[in-house]
This record gives structure tokens, C-alpha cells and sequence, in this order.
């Protein structure tokens, strides 16, 4: 029987480097949906950190580099708002003009943020998680104002079961990582840091809820230098398998 | 200094880089407004108490006080009243040309000092006389030429007989104003802003056009909102249900 | 006439550091910045046309610089034609001439100001002192910081950063008698000390948020009335307005009436809007006997075409820097400049170029939140990233960050360079490593460990976990 979908993961810099158990949660959950996933080969990072600090010309090399890549694939699914951003928004005007334009704008179409692709290509929002509590969900910067994405990630955890989803005073706030602006003006990304810590803290969670690896980073960061009995993962993380439905395969919403 | 034609030559030829990069067009102008305004009027008059309402609540939400009467002939006891309330004596006023005389006629009575604005122009001397009597008024009566409920705002014309001060400079501010100057909205009341404009004004329209949404206020010292920095500490609006004659329409 | 402030001399990181550890200016941050954006979003909240108005706001501002030559001349002809009197200035210095010398011809001694941030951008309060003529802020917080001899931290509320007490001290200083720290007396006392200035001064001076080309009507917006006080009372009326603030009908100011205060205080229109055309007619009792408009070009003009082009449609709302985390942590002086906050970067550079702004381009997370906010949607941040671009591709930038990143670009293009990244950073971590975790790096790393931890290596990349991966496969 041939797959409900396919799709080639992209698994990004930070998530191939620093969250491996990430990805391999991801490729597991969608063959789990029934989706046939690859990995091409010779990944490295989207360009996007390039791109923000103006290097433009190297950031167009690498955009070119990954549209070819990725050139064969049905669906791309990236589990960072912030590259799904930068592949979808920037990629084709890094490119335009070039010989990969077209193909620039066809990625761009296909390329799927995680949860995006779950809830809206997919349409399946049941799922079961290992992970039981009060849960916060972060609104990623890109993932919130750059795909207008604040629902699909709250509805996958508003239904999964033994979570309860708490509200997180300024969950749309950046968390003060972006980029090379962490490292860059490292007192000010920390003191936006602190004041979002602050927020997860007082929201009574017992995990802090993200849809980007850059995200992540910071706030893990800060809860372990804190010391916190906050943890902060990501959302697939809390994504364990779909909920079985005596109707068979994955529920759909 | 630039002049002008070599200002608008660098302008322009900095705008010939950028042909056609946006097809955005202005807000389309109303055509005939004076007569578009007619309309709007017979229109608003099917529906003014609704407008009426909503003006008094926002009104009062941005601090002003509202009542109401039925004939001008009431509105001096108001202005009485708030007056010995606060221990106020003196007042300004616009004209009565441009106000309605019943407003301000038997407000001696209640132990105001009153001094009306003239309707003419006069020496130098006799203006800065005025300037000081208003400067160091108690309250301003004013006329209304157009009300919006969207905001609670007044909108006030200057010209002959009704200056930009009366409602500036006393300390409270008191305008009255009848139904047929209620708009229900911003946008409306741009309609008339291009109707006072289409053609030239005439002479007797001046140079201001004031729109005043409460009292004068200010939240700079740690945000605390205080009332009164420069213009009025109170705005008092007297709805008169049977007509002001004299108002409205600039 | 230098136009660098005194803060210039310490860096940008050291200027932010700093404003980080001032206890007080944090607390009032986070107190004026919290209730701007509470108030802006119940504002909104309550307007259900907002969204399609902001729209509209921004497609006018786009086709009045499309025509731009077009409103302009109108403006100039209808003012003309009521008999008041246009200066162009194209730089700074001209415009601070051209006042000075209306003030002298017209033998002005005091002037009294309404809040105007082109004022401030041409720095005319010392030029004025230096020719004999007292400049007066009459805004409140425009008032204290000029007691305070410093310049506002935000555009629509400069005085943020001082508490009542020092604005008590202050006050006490300028009158020779104690006052109290409290804010409504603090208000009466400068009701009382501005109203005899208002009445004194010959020459008002104020800014313009707005200009009808149609009528050849100035609009001034304020909450406290001196906007009003500065244009019916002194002599001579000044307005200072940069190019930009042109709109072509009474039609389309309203559009931008609707939306102004929401973003800047959440009302939904400010206490006084203003409508001013030339000066007193022979019908008024009062009114300026003069008027002048003093168009500003000031960097502007060379954007019309430039990458900077959208920031001209900025309406000096503030609702930018409200929402902004970085200026919700430093405040506006730390970025040294008239224009704080992310739009305040943006103008910097068409100021002052892009070299003025080789820090500040990157003092933003780029989460977009200005964007968001703003009522015209200028797109800020990818402004910003065109500042960085112009700064590392005109070498602005420090040759060892352009050196680290072409070497990145290099290695992002290279996988099999890219995949020896990972074991080599293993053996690096090794000594700093405490199981998935960094506590502290040396050298430039230090920038993260210094107060966050950092993710090690994984012991086994995706990549090198995907053969296993593969095979797993059902």
C-alpha cells in the first residue's frame, strides 16, 4: 500500500547538531501517520543566520544549495518556525532572478513548519504524550508573526491527554535569543530572557512549550542556569504517538 | 536655506528613480461634499438619539460632563450652578452671534461676571484688554459645530465673534450644542471638513479648527493621568433638545 | 554645532549595560511600556474597522511619496495663497538658519514650543539660546527634561525615566521654593509657571503630524492644549515638518486621526487636534500675525528611492518601541540618537547614514513585535536586515565579523567539511562539557555561557543517527 504522504525532513543546524532525540521523535511520529519520510542527504543550515546579519551573498549560496537539495522531495517539514520562515519568505528573493527561482518558489510551497503540516496538511491534531502536567505554550517569533501561526501547536497540546495547557503571560514576547543578537548584545538577550522566565515561572508550568530550536536553546539555557524545575522542550517532544482511534490510522481533526 | 525650485528638482529626481512602484491610491475624494453633507444631515436626523447616547458615554469616558436640557433658556442655570459650585465668577463667551443669545441672557443673575468676545475686530489695546480677561477667566461658553459620537468630540470653528482662547484658556470649559450638530462618526466628520474647505471660505471663517475630546490632560509624570496641564481641567457639553439658534454649521 | 550627544562616546553595548543596571529606569519601563501596550490593545480591541484602516493608512502613505512633488507643491501654494511663508531646508543646519532668522527679524526673545521631534532632530533649543532667544518646551515631559538638560527617552512620553521626585527636585531648583513629589501639584506648578510664558513669548514653535496638501492646513495633535496655546498666542507661529508628513485631503487625515492615538496612548483620539491654516484672518481677535512652514528634507528626500523608503511613513506613534524587547530593556537614551527604539534606527541612519548605525542595525531580536504594532505596518525589521547588509557589504562592518562569517558561509556550502564540524567540536567541548551541558566557554563563546547554559554536541548527530533511523523503517 503506498503512503498517505510523502515528505523530506529537514532537520536543521541546531536541531542536527544539539537535538538529535528531536528529530528522530519527528521521523518516527510521522512514519507512525503513515508518512514516508527522507532525509537528503548532505543537510547543512538554512542561511538564515547569514541572511539576519546581512551577508546576503553567502546567504543566497547556501539557499541555493539547499533548493537543489531539497529539489526532488514532495513536502519539506521543518521542525523551527524560524527556517520554514526563511526557506518560505526569504529564499525566493535571495534567489530571484537566478536560474533557481522557480525552484526557490516551489520549495517555498511545499516547505511545511511542523505543527503547520500536522494540523493543517495532515489534519491531525490527536495525539499521546509520555509528558504529563501544566504546560506553557511559547509563541516563536517567526513561527507566530512570520507565519501567522499561533494555533496549530496549542490545539496538538490542548488535546493531549494528562496535559493541561496553562496560560503564559506574554507568550507572544520574544524570548531574546535571535540569532547572533544572543551573542552579539548578550546582557540585553539575557535580560529578555529573564523577564520570559519570569513569566513561565509564575505560570505554575512544568514545561515550557516551543516550536523553534533557536528558542529552545535560550530558555533551556536560562532554566539550567537558574537551576529551575522548569523544563523547556519542544513540541514534538510532547507528540508521542497518535492516539489510537478504533477507526484505525491516524484520527483526523 | 533651499529654494524652492531647486528642493523640488533634487525631490523629483529622486522620485524618477522609483516609476510606478505602487499602484496605492488616496482616499477618493467625496464629490460635492456641501452636498453630500445635506444628505448625511437628513439622514442623521432619522436616527440623532442613538448618536446622542453614544456621544454622552464617550464623552463622559474621556472625562467630560454632559446634560440636558430642554430650551436654551435653561442652559444659564447650569452654567449657574457649576459655577457656585467651584466659587467661579468669571466668565467668556463667544458672541452671541455665533452662540444664541438665549444661552448667556440672565447669567448675571446667577453672579456671573460675564464678557462676551465681539463680533468685530478691534484696536490693539482693546485685544490685549480681552486676552487678560480671558486669560484669567473662570469659564469659557462656547458654541459647538460639530459633534462625534465615535470619540465624544467637539469640534470648534474659530472666526467673527467665537476665538480660539474662549475654550482654552478659563478653566472650565462649557459648550452648548443641539442635534443638529451630532455626527456619528470620524469618517462623517471629515465629510464636513471637506465641505467647510470646497471653495474658498468666506471672510468670516478663521483660521483654526479645533477638535477637543475632554479635558486637557497629561500622564508625563510617572504616567499618572492629571487633568488640566494647559487647557481646561473640566469640559462641560449642554445638550439642548429644542435648538440652539447660532450654532452649528460654521 | 556638533550633533553627537555625549552618550555617543561609550559604545552601544556599554550605553544598554548600563541602562540595564539603573534599577529605577528598569521599573519604569516596564511599568510605561506594560500600560502603553494594554491600552493600545484594548484600543483595537474595541475597533473592529482598525485593521482595514491601518490598510488604508499605509496605501495613502504610499501614494502621497508616489506624488510626493505633486502634494508638496500644493501645500506650498495654498499656504502661500492664505498668507503664510515656506522655507525649505535641506539639511539640518538650514533649518535651524531660517528659524533664527525669522526669530531675529521679528525681534523674538522667547520661544514657546509644543513636543515636535523635528525640533528635537535639528537640535534648535541650543541654536536658539546661542542667538539670544529662550526656547520654552511646554509639553510636560518635554518641559522636565529641558529642566533636566536632557533629551527625551521616548517619543510620545520623554520623561518616563524620571521619577516625581526628581521631577520635584527639579522644579524646586527652577523656582527657588520646595515643592512636593507629587504629581498632580507637579502638573498645577507647571500650569501655572508655562501659562505666563504662553502669554509672554513672541515666537511658537511646533513640529506637525500632519500636513493637508489640499487646504494647506497644519495639524498638531496633543493631549495637554499647548499645542493650541503655541499657535493662538505669541507673534510669529513657526512649523517645523519634515517632507513626509504631507497627506493630500481632510479625507485622508481622518483615516490617520483614527488610528494615531490608538497606537500611541489607546484613545481614540488625542484631547486636541489642531487644525491650523496660515495666520490670524482679519476676522479673528487672535491668532499669530505670522506664519512660517519650514519644510525638512534632512536625509528624507534620499530615501524617497533608498531602502529606508517605508520608514517615511512613520506617524511618531511610539507603538514601536512599546512593544520593542530590546527597548523594553534599555530605554531610549541607551541608543544615543533623537529617534529611539527600532524605528528610531532606521531614522538614525537616513539622518546620519548608515555608519551612524553599524551597532544599533543589530540591536534587535528581529521578532517583528514593531512590525505588528505598527499602525501604517512599516516592516521594520527587514529594514534593520538591509542596514546590516549595507553595513557588511560596505565593509563597515569589522573585517574579523566578515571574515567569521564568509568562512561560515563556506562551511554551510561544503556537508562534508560541515559533517567534520560535530567531532571536532566534541573534542573541543571536552574539557568544558558536563554531560549534555556547557556551563562556561572562553573567548567569544563566553558571550552565551556567561549567563546560559549551552547544549554540548550530541554525542550522535541526526545525521549520523539517520542510517539507524533509516532502518527502523516498517
Amino acid at each position: 500500500m503506498s503512503p498517505r504522504a510523502r515528505a523530506a525532513f529537514m532537520v536543521t543546524c541546531l536541531g542536527d547538531l544539539f537535538y538529535p532525540e528531536v528529530g528522530e521523535r519527528i521521523v518516527r511520529l510521522l512514519r507512525a501517520l503513515d508518512v514516508a519520510v527522507e532525509f537528503p542527504a548532505g543537510q547543512t543550515c538554512c542561511g538564515l543566520p547569514l541572511f539576519n546579519s546581512g551577508y546576503h551573498r553567502d546567504a543566497a549560496e547556501v539557499a541555493r544549495r539547499t533548493v537543489r537539495l531539497f529539489e526532488g522531495s514532495e513536502a519539506v517539514i521543518v521542525p523551527s518556525g524560524s527556517c520554514a520562515w526563511m526557506v518560505k519568505h526569504e529564499y525566493p528573493g535571495l534567489l530571484a532572478g537566478s536560474p533557481d527561482e522557480a525552484a526557490a518558489r516551489a520549495l517555498a510551497s511545499r516547505t511545511h513548519e511542523l505543527s503547520q503540516f500536522l494540523v493543517k496538511t495532515l489534519r491531525v491534531v490527536d495525539f499521546e504524550s509520555d509528558v504529563h502536567g501544566r504546560v506553557a505554550y511559547h509563541d516563536s517569533c517567526h513561527l507566530l508573526r512570520g507565519l501567522h501561526e499561533s494555533e496549530a501547536p496549542r490545539a496538538l497540546l490542548r488535546n493531549l491527554a494528562g496535559v493541561e495547557v496553562v496560560e503564559l503571560p506574554g507568550s507572544d514576547e520574544c524570548c531574546g535569543f535571535g540569532g547572533s543578537f544572543s551573542v552579539r548584545l548578550p546582557e540585553v538577550s539575557t535580560s529578555i530572557l529573564d523577564r520570559k522566565l519570569a513569566n513561565v515561572e509564575a505560570s505554575g508550568a512544568d514545561c515550557v512549550v516551543a516550536c523553534d530550536a533557536g528558542c529552545l536553546m535560550q530558555l533551556r539555557g536560562g532554566l539550567g542556569r537558574r537551576a529551575s524545575r522548569v523544563r523547556a522542550l519542544h513540541l514534538a517532544e510532547l507528540l508521542a504517538r497518535p492516539r489510537a482511534t478504533r477507526a484505525g490510522g491516524g484520527p483526523r481533526a | 536655506m533651499t529654494a524652492r525650485a531647486e528642493f523640488m528638482r533634487r525631490l523629483r529626481a529622486e522620485m524618477a528613480k522609483t516609476p510606478g512602484l505602487f499602484t496605492a491610491a488616496p482616499s477618493p475624494r467625496p464629490a460635492r461634499p456641501r452636498e453630500r453633507v445635506e444628505l448625511l444631515r437628513r439622514e442623521l436626523a432619522e436616527r440623532w438619539p442613538a448618536t446622542l447616547e453614544r456621544f454622552r458615554a464617550e464623552l463622559e469616558r474621556v472625562g467630560g460632563v454632559f446634560y440636558r436640557v430642554p430650551t436654551a433658556a435653561e442652559v444659564p442655570a447650569v452654567i449657574g450652578d457649576l459655577a457656585r459650585a467651584r466659587g467661579f465668577t468669571r466668565l467668556v463667551s463667544w458672541h452671541e452671534a455665533a452662540l444664541g443669545a438665549e444661552c448667556t441672557r440672565g447669567l448675571a443673575a446667577f453672579g456671573l461676571d460675564v464678557q462676551a468676545m465681539p463680533a468685530g475686530v478691534p484696536a490693539v489695546p482693546e485685544r490685549d484688554r480681552l486676552r487678560a480677561v480671558v486669560a484669567a477667566a473662570d469659564l469659557g461658553l462656547t458654541g459647538v459645530d460639530l459633534a462625534i459620537a465615535e470619540t465624544g468630540t467637539l469640534v470648534l470653528l474659530s472666526g467673527a465673534g467665537r476665538p480660539r482662547t474662549t475654550s482654552l484658556l478659563p478653566t472650565v470649559h462649557v459648550a452648548v450644542f443641539d442635534k443638529d450638530v451630532l455626527v456619528e462618526s470620524l469618517e462623517q466628520g471629515g465629510l464636513f471638513l471637506e465641505a467647510w474647505h470646497e471653495g474658498e471660505a468666506p471672510g468670516e471663517r478663521g483660521a483654526v479648527i479645533n477638535f477637543i475630546t475632554g479635558p486637557s490632560r497629561t500622564a508625563d509624570i510617572e504616567l499618572t493621568l492629571t487633568r488640566g496641564v494647559h487647557g481646561p481641567k473640566e469640559v462641560h457639553v449642554i445638550f439642548v433638545e429644542q435648538g440652539v439658534e447660532g450654532v452649528g454649521g460654521g | 554645532m556638533s550633533d553627537t550627544a555625549p552618550e555617543l562616546a561609550t559604545p552601544f553595548r556599554e550605553r544598554a549595560g548600563k541602562a540595564l543596571k539603573d534599577d529605577f529606569l528598569q521599573q519604569a519601563l516596564e511599568i510605561a511600556t506594560t500600560k502603553f501596550i494594554t491600552l493600545r490593545r484594548e484600543a483595537f480591541g474595541d475597533f473592529p474597522a482598525g485593521d482595514a484602516l491601518r490598510d488604508r493608512a499605509r496605501a495613502i502613505k504610499e501614494a502621497t511619496l508616489q506624488h510626493l512633488d505633486r502634494y508638496l507643491d500644493q501645500l506650498v501654494d495654498n499656504v502661500e495663497r492664505l498668507g503664510g511663508h515656506v522655507h525649505f531646508a535641506a539639511t539640518a543646519e538650514e533649518a535651524r538658519d531660517i528659524i533664527l532668522d525669522i526669530g531675529r527679524r521679528t525681534g523674538a526673545r522667547m520661544a514657546v514650543k509644543s513636543k515636535s521631534m523635528a525640533t528635537e532632530e535639528i537640535h534648535l533649543n541650543e541654536a536658539l539660546e546661542r542667538a539670544g532667544i529662550t526656547p520654552v518646551e511646554t509639553d510636560l515631559g518635554e518641559y522636565i527634561i529641558q529642566l533636566a538638560h536632557e533629551r527625551p527617552s521616548h517619543i510620545i512620553a520623554p520623561a518616563i525615566h524620571k521619577t516625581k521626585g526628581q521631577v520635584a527636585d527639579l522644579f524646586a531648583r527652577e523656582l527657588g521654593r520646595p515643592v512636593p513629589a507629587d504629581a498632580e501639584a507637579l502638573t498645577a506648578i507647571a500650569r501655572a509657571e508655562l501659562r505666563q510664558k504662553f502669554l509672554d513669548a513672541d515666537l511658537g514653535i511646533t513640529g506637525a503630524n500632519f500636513a493637508v496638501a489640499d487646504t494647506g492646513t497644519i495639524v498638531l495633535v496633543t493631549n495637554e492644549g499647548n499645542g493650541r496655546m503655541v499657535t493662538s498666542l505669541p507673534r510669529v507661529h513657526v512649523a517645523v515638518m519634515g517632507v513626509e508628513k504631507v497627506v493630500p485631503s481632510m479625507t485622508d487625515l481622518m483615516v490617520f486621526l483614527s488610528v494615531l492615538a490608538k497606537s500611541a496612548t489607546g484613545q481614540k483620539l488625542s484631547v486636541y487636534t489642531t487644525l491650523v491654516r496660515g495666520p490670524r484672518r482679519a476676522c479673528e481677535l487672535e491668532g499669530p500675525e505670522e506664519f512660517h512652514l519650514v519644510l525638512l528634507d534632512n536625509g528624507r528626500i534620499d530615501q524617497i528611492a533608498g531602502t529606508l523608503r517605508e520608514a517615511l511613513y512613520c506617524l511618531r506613534c511610539g507603538a514601536c518601541l512599546n512593544v520593542c524587547p530590546v527597548y523594553r530593556q534599555i530605554g531610549g537614551h541607551a541608543y544615543g540618537h533623537t529617534y529611539p527604539g527600532p524605528i528610531g534606527i532606521l531614522l538614525t541612519s537616513m539622518l546620519k547614514g548608515a555608519p551612524a548605525v553599524k551597532d544599533l542595525a543589530h540591536a534587535s531580536s528581529l521578532c517583528g513585535a514593531c512590525a505588528d504594532a505598527c499602525p501604517v505596518r512599516i516592516d521594520i525589521p527587514r529594514m534593520l536586515v538591509e542596514l546590516r547588509r549595507e553595513v557588511s557589504e560596505e565593509k563597515i562592518a569589522p573585517w574579523s565579523e566578515r571574515l567569521a562569517f564568509a568562512l561560515a558561509g563556506r562551511l554551510l556550502r561544503a556537508p562534508r567539511l560541515y559533517r567534520l564540524g560535530a567531532p571536532i567540536a566534541r573534542l573541543l567541548q571536552r574539557p568544558f562539557a558536563r554531560g549534555h551541558t556547557i556551563r562556561r566557554l572562553p573567548g567569544l563563546a563566553g558571550a552565551w555561557t556567561r549567563t546560559r547554559d549551552l547544549p554540548a554536541v550530541a554525542p550522535q548527530t541526526f545525521q549520523e543517527r539517520w542510517p539507524a533511523l533509516e532502518r527502523e523503517r516498517p
